[in-house]
């Protein structure tokens, strides 16, 4: 069974790319989108990444992070979130939070996928 | 590109489109509530928000020039949000403006699949200058690696626990998930594509029902006839679940109206408070669609014709700011929406000399009109009341199109209007179209679908009655109903159609009795079957243009029936004149109030033995002895208190077989109009009477304006105006020189 | 497959051989029960019920300004898509699908005239016969049709 990996975006267009290239490459996707769904959906399950926008209603990413980190079954598992060049500063609170690593928007299939391949190899 | 794959991409595009024109509707709606001022602290972040994911979205599929326009805006939008600049109404112009840039490169996406190649750089300069001094961000990221791990960084920290600094905002952020998730928890994003194939799906099923509840109809095997039964009720539920899901709220099509009211009242100098009500009333979406452009127009209408400008507002002891109201609420299976607004009301003066200098109407019905007939003629073709064309309701669409396309989903719209308090407009719109119930009737041979919205009554005539009820005025089928006149239609006539010979030889007459904007007739068909939910699916192109089809449904016995277009069968058959004279009728129960009792000159012409016209019009009666009668010209004149009279024999206007033989003396009915005068000769003089007139403006025959019962028996109005235009077209053409 | 040959479906008309690009072809069907359209331009025969769908059904031999069919031959129907949705063109007889080379190709000869010179594509000059290859698009638009049924109407 492949591995699985949620995806938390606000915007249903990026929720379908990422999931659509990481199931193309044989990665079960759970999506949720705003940082309140994911944290009420993983309280339930557990997934081997999640990989998180960071401004979205709600629940922002950063917020997602920290609030993952706090719970037992999420101490490890890796975070990514998707920053953007006009917020340079998160990327340094995403990892004060303890997210894994970024990747910067706007990013391609190829980009997505070396980086989740370095973290969860399939 | 940056998707490879041509079918993902194209999905991802539309995602984005549907994502961002929501967003953009967002993003003006909060705009405006920064310009009043009503902003929440988190109002700035949400429309940073929105143009925040356009750009991380663009740029991740490709689409780097909305991608590179979005980062214009989201950089002042970002300087707005932490507070570095003030939001000032100039920037709230220019960002309005870049909103609809955006908008504009969308649509062109949408329609070409291109992002066009129109050049916004004046805007974005224009927002650029305002950020002030403020640096722009670098467009692209200055780092050249775009992901990364924290681990492999030279200061790696641990992952942490909250720092204690922020706990209070995290749980501030978390009372507010908690009161806004519920939305998200439960509802899910569903492809439009995707319910109108469940739409279609349930149609199939609700017809494979049909099939089967009719067959087992013939059954007496109890298994059968319970599962039936079930399937029965449960394709009714389904059909009624499915019909739910694809209901919006009308809000969905308001939510643009803010910005419209706001940009149109700036344009004209005006003040207007706009209120809405009922916005989550809710509408199948294909018909949600079909007002939008309608209400659009109203609502651009009430504010350049109705609110007035506040220096006439505070003249007129009003507030300055005038106010628009939009209410939406479901009543009796229909959906009701009303526009009002506290203007200047419709001026009844203006209203009809315009329609007079339009020709739209004569001389003679403007007088009669009552001041609601008046408020109609706005719905006339090539009516406006603008002095000028302005380009805000000025753009060659007028309240007929409104109308019109109101109509055509079935729809109704009323006006109301009082001098300096306003104007409301009231529309009555149905639930749905796909699946309508209808009755099903046989003429000729071939079954077709009535929409049950049009049918009135079932009129069944035998044996004597359907000999004798149908009467002839001039040729055209009459039926009396409770004393009105029932102008008849033959369905097999119509669309002429072949009767069969059993058809030919019942001596039954089946009349379907059906109303058509505010109009009734009656219409004759060989047999009347069943009513049934039917589903209402399209007609091809080649059959568009066939006006009394509304499209075709499949019957249970899988066959295809055509379904009816009451309104256009109505005016192929000539009952219901075309859209000129539509707007000027009433609806019946309003026609029987409207009644009023008039005394009226009874008289023959010839073979009409009766005419009537009311006495208001008649200025005297007269005897001339024949060698009185003069000629001048090719007219018969009689000298008449020191004027010449020109005589108009009547019966020459109506359409009969012979002329009338003249007498002497000849009986002469004088009427004036503007102190100009014309003799009508009639045959006799019969009687004056005073009744409750209920007319019926049947199918147009000569000289007649329609026909009443009078004293029992059906006599014909003449049409005065239009005989004396037959004989004298510049009686009202010419100035009214001999006016005093 | 070589890149200049082309797959037709074939059918017969009045003693002549057509063809269609099987791309343009939805399905082939024997005789439908047919409703019929009063007021409708003649070249429409009427309705047919494709699987709930509603697909208008054109008379091909009145398109194309043949001989009417003798009555009590029932037509078969070849459905194409068009951009309008699916249409039925009524044919006598439905042939097979052939594959045929490019090559042998040629535009409509100039001696073909009236209606059949917009609506045929040009001519395959095969061993046995010549196919004439219809051009769906135009042969369904009966917007110039219909205009001139109203003409002739009044």
């Amino acid at each position: 069974m492949g591995k699985s990996i949620m995806s938390v975006d606000d915007s249903s267009t990026m929720r379908r790319m990422v999931s659509f290239t990481l199931k193309s490459a044989g990665y079960d996707v759970i999506e949720a989108s705003d940082g309140a769904e994911a944290l009420n959906l993983l309280k339930s399950r557990a997934v081997d990444l999640v990989i998180s926008d960071i401004n979205m209603p709600n629940l922002d990413g950063i917020e997602l992070t920290r609030k993952l980190r706090s719970l037992p079954s999420f101490i490890r598992t890796p975070i990514i979130l998707l920053t953007t060049e006009s917020d340079p500063g998160k990327k340094a609170e995403g990892r004060a939070a303890g997210a894994t690593g970024w990747i910067v928007k706007p990013f391609n299939q190829e980009q997505l996928l070396a980086v989740v391949a370095k973290v969860v190899p399939n | 590109m940056a998707i490879n794959n041509e079918a993902l991409q194209q999905q991802l595009i539309n995602d984005l489109l549907i994502e961002s024109f929501d967003g953009l509707d967002r993003f003006d709606r909060e705009m405006l509530t920064l310009e009043k001022g009503e902003g929440q602290p988190d109002t700035l972040n949400i429309v940073f928000r929105v143009i925040h994911t356009i750009k991380g979205t663009a740029g991740c599929i490709g689409l780097g020039k909305i991608e590179s326009v979005a980062h214009v805006g989201e950089s002042l939008l970002s300087l707005l949000r932490d507070d570095k600049l003030k939001l000032s109404p100039p920037m709230i112009t220019a960002l309005l403006e870049y909103s609809d840039a955006l908008k504009d490169m969308l649509r062109c996406l949408e329609k070409t699949g291109h992002q066009g190649d129109k050049d916004y750089s004046a805007l974005l300069e224009k927002l650029k200058n305002l950020q002030a001094g403020e640096p722009l961000p670098a467009e692209k990221p200055a780092e050249e690696q775009c992901w990364g791990l924290f681990e492999d960084e030279p200061v790696a920290t641990a992952p942490a626990t909250p720092a204690p600094a922020v706990v209070e905002k995290t749980i501030v952020v978390d009372a507010a998930a908690r009161a806004t998730t519920s939305v998200s928890d439960t509802a899910i994003r569903v492809d439009v594509g995707q319910l109108d194939k469940l739409m279609n799906l349930v149609g199939e099923l609700v017809l494979a029902r049909n099939q089967i509840v009719q067959f087992t109809g013939k059954s007496t095997e109890p298994t059968l006839l319970n599962a039936a039964q079930r399937l029965n009720i449960l394709t009714t539920e389904l059909q009624e679940s499915v019909m739910k899901t694809r209901m919006q709220p009308i809000g969905n099509i308001w939510a643009k109206f803010p910005r419209i009211v706001r940009d149109v009242s700036q344009e004209l100098g005006k003040q207007i408070k706009l209120v809405m009500e009922g916005q989550e009333t809710e509408l199948d979406r294909t018909i949600i669609e079909a007002i939008k452009d309608p209400l659009t127009h109203i609502i651009r209408n009430s504010i350049d014709h109705g609110v007035e400008k506040p220096e006439v507002r505070t003249a007129a002891n009003k507030p300055a700011e005038g106010l628009l109201i939009l209410r939406a609420f479901h009543e009796g299976g229909q959906v009701n929406i009303e526009i009002m607004d506290d203007g200047q009301g419709i001026n009844v003066a203006r209203v009809k000399q315009k329609a007079l200098e339009k020709n739209l109407i004569t001389p003679d019905q403007a007088a009669g009109f009552s001041d609601r007939e008046v408020f109609n003629l706005i719905f006339l073709p090539g009516f406006s009341t603008a002095e000028k064309v302005t380009n805000v309701s000025g753009r060659g669409v007028g309240m007929d199109v409104v109308k019109t396309n109101i109509e055509k989903i079935g729809g109704s719209v009323d006006i109301f209007s009082e001098a300096g308090q306003g104007t409301t407009l009231k529309i009555k719109i149905p639930l749905t179209l796909a699946i309508i119930p209808a009755l099903i009737v046989t003429s000729g041979g071939e079954r077709f679908a009535i929409p049950q919205v049009n049918l009135l009554e079932l009129v069944r005539l035998e044996g004597e009655q359907a000999r004798k009820g149908i009467e002839l005025l001039y040729g055209a089928p009459v039926y009396r109903l409770r004393g009105h006149l029932l102008p008849l239609v033959y369905l097999n006539r119509e669309l002429k159609l072949e009767q069969s010979a059993d058809e030919k030889n019942s001596g039954d007459v089946q009349i379907v009795v059906l109303q058509a904007d505010g109009r009734q007739f009656g219409m004759v068909v060989n047999e009347i079957n069943d009513t049934e939910e039917i589903v209402v699916k399209p007609l091809g192109k080649q059959l568009k243009g066939i006006s009394c089809f509304a499209g075709a449904t499949i019957m249970g016995d899988g066959k295809v029936a055509l379904i009816l277009d009451v309104l256009g069968l109505a005016q192929l058959a000539k009952v219901i004149s075309e859209t000129r004279d539509r707007a000027l009728t009433e609806k019946p129960e309003e026609q029987t109030r409207a009644d009023d009792r008039q005394t009226l000159l009874l008289f023959n012409a010839g073979e009409n033995s009766r005419l009537a016209i009311p006495l208001s019009m008649v200025a005297r009666l007269e005897e001339f002895p024949l060698k009185d009668i003069e000629r001048a010209g090719d007219q018969d004149v009689v000298q008449y208190r020191g004027q010449i009279l020109p005589l108009i024999q009547i019966s020459q206007f109506l359409s009969q077989a012979e002329p009338a033989a003249q007498q002497d003396p000849m009986q002469v009915v004088v009427y004036s109009e503007a102190g100009r005068s014309v003799g009508l000769v009639v045959t006799k003089i019969n009687d004056i009477v005073e009744e409750t007139l209920a007319i019926k403006r049947d199918a147009p025959r000569r000289g007649i304006a329609g026909s009443a019962v009078i004293q029992d028996k059906v006599t014909d109005l003449l049409d005065v105006p239009g005989i004396i235009r037959a004989a004298d077209p510049d009686f009202y053409r010419e100035p009214k020189k001999e006016n005093p | 497959m070589s890149q200049t040959s082309k797959q037709y479906c074939t059918f017969f008309l009045n003693g002549l051989f057509f063809g269609v690009e099987v791309l343009n072809v939805q399905e082939v069907l024997r005789y439908q029960q047919m409703t019929h359209v009063p007021l409708a331009p003649a070249t429409v025969q009427g309705l047919i019920n494709l699987r709930g769908q509603i697909v208008t059904a054109i008379d091909l031999r009145h398109r194309l300004e043949l001989p009417a069919r003798v009555s009590g031959e029932l037509p078969m129907n070849v459905v194409v898509r068009s951009e309008d949705g699916a249409i039925s063109l009524l044919v006598d007889e439905i042939g097979d699908v052939v594959e045929i080379e490019d090559d042998v190709f040629e535009a409509p000869p100039e001696t073909l005239r009236g209606v059949a010179r917009d609506l045929i594509k040009g001519v395959y000059k095969l061993k046995e016969r010549l196919l004439l290859v219809l051009d769906t698009e135009r042969t369904v638009n009966l917007s110039g049709v219909t205009a001139l049924a109203k003409e002739q109407n009044n």
